[in-house]
């Protein structure tokens, strides 16, 4: 059988860059012939003979399978396609904005000519950095192209601050725990980074970033401050501007929703604790009295009100709100915040900030999260095999993508799974050899409860 | 009742350096045209023990479909360059009768020869055998997958994701929707104009018996049903999503209820299935590289078969049915005739 032709989905909204980074694609010199479908509002402005327009056109069957939703479109043009299939080595799909990833991908395993003569290499969704907040309050399919992604890329940079690049990162970060961010200006990037990442390869390593299987915790960020005993006054309230600089004037509409949302929050929940030392060691020793803390309850602070240590407080948001805090002995405290600063515009002048520590954004708007499983214990393949079968039936609707590598006892090689709705694939891959052997699941989709997925797990140890 | 043994004769072979998209004979049987996944129309001259191609033009980026006016002396062509050309088969000369940015995937004559059919995304339109455009057809709902003269009448069929619909031209325009939701692949009328057959995506058959007002379907295919092929009496249709051949038969009160005709030979999924016009032979070509023939009454094993060196691409049978044209995907392509 001929080798199958590998094939990127660049997904990501109007405006994102896709056209840019399309066009760098095809004029750079990479040695590939890439056919590039286009959808009908592309605009590709380089003249390449292999730019083919296609239709969004769904395919939905009588017993409303999801996972027999595939793209007509892709499955007639990439037909006529295979016909050619000396002139181009490569396969680029542009989607629109709108369009759902989901039958995209399932094309490549449901539609039995596509299946044998293509091979869906990734899912890169680019985001615009500037408006992809706005996107995912207002656009139902904003989450749904992050959650499917294998890369983001997080595009335009340049015409937003670095706090809410990171702020942005958390909150792709929540929605999709495996996708490899990578940031660019103008699209500008190595294309090593978007092509030939063999994501939907099983004999490739998982590769599963590993901060957000750590537990949640009910704050975002934490700074640790050398602070004189006596009051201290913490400033709140003055909303970032930091899209002042941007006149794309294609996204004007997008603007007001950014502020919108940045302006929504109405109070952030504040604990304040004393550190054994200054920077980030100081903080790590206290995030789980931290926790604790915030599973108390809480007093509402309105502006001008005294904030005290050691206990979980409320502090309610306006244009400007400032607040008493009450320093009992000069020291390291630590203040452990649920929201980042940049978002409720939050200050303490006149304090020394010796390290700070982010915490996974726990707050985002989409519905759509990652929950990961790392575990050492082996499993028993049968119990395995019974338990996703049941999640793919119950649950194949909700969850976009899942991925893992398993330890079975007395099998000597790994497990490697992945699944794309309904859709599943997996096999016994290289031996573990001297790797510890380790369970790493990852699941990415709608309404997810980790401790459905959790107990799950645990019936299948063996 | 002994049947006299059939076989593939084959008389000619020619290389087409090209991958064969679609073919279609002349109605009197002496030439095949092939249209070539690299643009060129090929016209093959059928001679008693030779056969020379000859190319006639191309269709930048690839031709995708040809079709020869029945009964007459002109074809016409299409291909991603947007175009549908009408052929002088005399002058071997072309004029373009539509120019798009979409494709125009799909031509169909009518029996008579006197329409042509040309399905364009979502757009179908019928040209007079002059190359002139007649009566405009509504818009589709959805990309038109596959378009059916029905019988010897003026009525056109279409079908695509959603259904069918069946537009009769005269006296007057008058669309009917058939609406079934699930993407339609094929469209087969059985040769006596009664029941419409259309393969699905979803890995099923729908029958719209519309003779009768009523409508089926037939389900448990593994995969999409991508072949459909009526028999010249119209009491069977081949049908087919992976390497075996499926076989209902509508006589008596069927298929409903009943356990169809298997034909299992090929070891990998079938890509052509075609009755005999005018006969009873069944062809199929798969992605096994095999060329097998069948007799619907004998479904033990085919009655002959042939290899390729790659998966069949191709397979069309002359108008009466005495010839064969097999071509696999590198471009080897063979002419049969039978013999008994």
């Amino acid at each position: 059988m001929n080798k199958r032709v590998p094939v990127t989905v660049l997904t990501g909204f109007l405006g994102s860059g896709k056209t840019t980074l399309l066009n760098r694609i095809l004029s750079e010199q990479h040695g590939k012939r890439i056919a590039v479908i286009e959808n009908e509002f592309g605009e590709v402005a380089v003249d390449h003979e292999l730019v083919i327009g296609a239709q969004e056109e769904i395919f939905e069957t009588a017993n409303g399978c999801i996972c027999c939703t595939v793209r007509g479109d892709l499955i007639r043009v990439l037909n006529q396609l295979r016909k050619r299939r000396d002139r181009f080595d490569y396969v680029l799909i542009e989607t629109t904005g709108l369009a759902d990833p989901g039958p995209v991908a399932q094309t490549f395993f449901v539609d039995e000519d596509l299946r044998e003569e293509f091979q869906l290499d990734a899912i890169v969704a680019l985001v615009d950095a500037a408006h992809i907040a706005g996107q995912l309050a207002s656009v139902p399919t904003a989450a749904d192209q992050i959650g499917f992604a294998d890369v983001l890329l997080l595009n335009k940079i340049d015409l937003v601050s670095e706090a809410q690049l990171a702020r942005t990162e958390r909150e792709l970060r929540a929605i999709n725990g495996t996708a490899r961010i990578v940031r660019s200006h103008m699209a500008e990037l190595p294309l090593a980074q978007v092509l030939d990442l063999g994501a939907f390869d099983l004999d490739r390593a998982l590769a599963v970033d590993a901060a957000f299987l750590q537990p949640q915790q009910p704050f975002e960020w934490a700074g640790s401050y050398t602070l004189a005993a006596g009051q201290h006054v913490v400033h709140t309230g003055s909303q970032p501007h930091e899209h002042g600089h941007d006149h794309d004037h294609e996204h004007h509409h997008d603007h007001a929703h950014d502020h919108d949302h940045a302006a929504g929050l109405k109070e952030v929940g504040v604990v304040v604790l004393q550190a054994s030392e200054p920077g980030m060691a100081g903080i790590e020793l206290l995030v789980p009295a931290a926790a604790a803390a915030f599973a108390q309850a809480s007093d509402r602070l309105s502006s001008g009100a005294k904030l005290e240590t050691g206990r979980h407080q409320r502090l309610q948001l306006g244009a400007h709100a400032d607040f008493q805090l009450q320093i009992p002995a000069a020291g390291n405290w630590v203040l452990f915040c649920e929201h980042a600063p940049a978002e409720f515009g939050f200050s303490l002048p006149r304090a020394q900030l010796t390290g700070e520590g982010e915490y996974g954004s726990h707050h985002h708007e989409s519905e759509i999260t990652s929950i990961g499983i790392e575990d050492a214990r082996p499993l028993n393949a049968e119990k395995v095999n019974e338990w996703l079968s049941y999640l793919l039936q119950s649950r194949g609707q909700d969850i976009l993508r899942m991925k893992g590598v398993l330890n079975f006892r007395g099998e000597q090689r790994r497990y490697v799974f992945h699944g794309v709705h309904m859709i599943f694939d997996g096999q016994l891959e290289r031996p573990w050899g001297d790797a510890a052997r380790l369970n790493r699941l990852v699941f990415i989709g709608r309404k997810l409860d980790r401790a459905e997925l959790e107990a799950g797990f645990e019936s299948c140890i063996a | 009742m002994s049947v006299p043994a059939i076989r593939l004769e084959r008389r000619a072979r020619v290389e087409l350096g090209d991958f064969p998209v679609d073919a279609a004979w002349s109605a009197d049987g002496r030439a095949l045209l092939v249209a070539g996944g690299e643009g060129w129309l090929l016209w093959i001259a059928i001679a008693d023990t030779a056969a020379g191609a000859q190319r006639l033009g191309t269709h930048a980026g690839g031709a995708l479909a040809v079709a020869w006016q029945n009964g007459g002396q002109q074809f016409a062509s299409s291909g991603q360059d947007g175009e549908v050309r009408l052929w002088d088969a005399r002058t071997r000369e072309a004029r373009v009768i539509h120019s798009d940015s979409t494709w125009s995937e799909r031509l169909a004559w009518s029996a008579n020869g006197r329409l042509l059919a040309v399905a364009t995304g979502r757009a179908l339109q019928v040209f007079g055998s002059d190359g002139v455009l007649r009566t405009p057809l509504p818009e589709q709902s959805g990309v038109i997958a596959a378009i059916a003269w029905r019988g010897k009448s003026s009525e056109l069929a279409s079908v695509g994701n959603g259904g069918a619909q069946l537009h009769r031209l005269e006296p007057e325009l008058l669309s009917r929707e058939y609406a079934w939701q699930g993407a339609c692949l094929t469209a087969s009328w059985s040769p006596d104009g009664r029941v419409l057959a259309s393969g699905m995506q979803d890995g099923s058959v729908h029958f719209w018996n519309v003779a009768a007002g009523t409508q089926s379907q037939m389900r448990g295919y593994g995969a999409k049903v991508a072949l459909t092929s009526w028999s010249a009496n119209s009491r069977l249709l081949a049908t087919a999503a992976d390497e075996l051949i499926i076989v209902w038969d509508f006589s008596g009160r069927g298929p409903e209820g009943s356990e169809p005709l298997q034909l299992g030979a090929h070891t990998a999924r079938l890509t052509q299935l075609s009755f005999q016009p005018k006969g009873s032979l069944l062809a199929a070509g798969g992605r096994d590289h095999r060329l097998t023939l069948w007799r619907t009454a004998q479904p033990q094993q085919p009655v002959d078969a042939d290899m390729y060196t790659d998966e069949v691409a191709l397979l069309r049978w002359s108008n009466d049915g005495t010839q064969l044209a097999v071509a696999d995907r590198s471009g080897a392509l063979n002419l049969y005739s039978l013999r008994a």
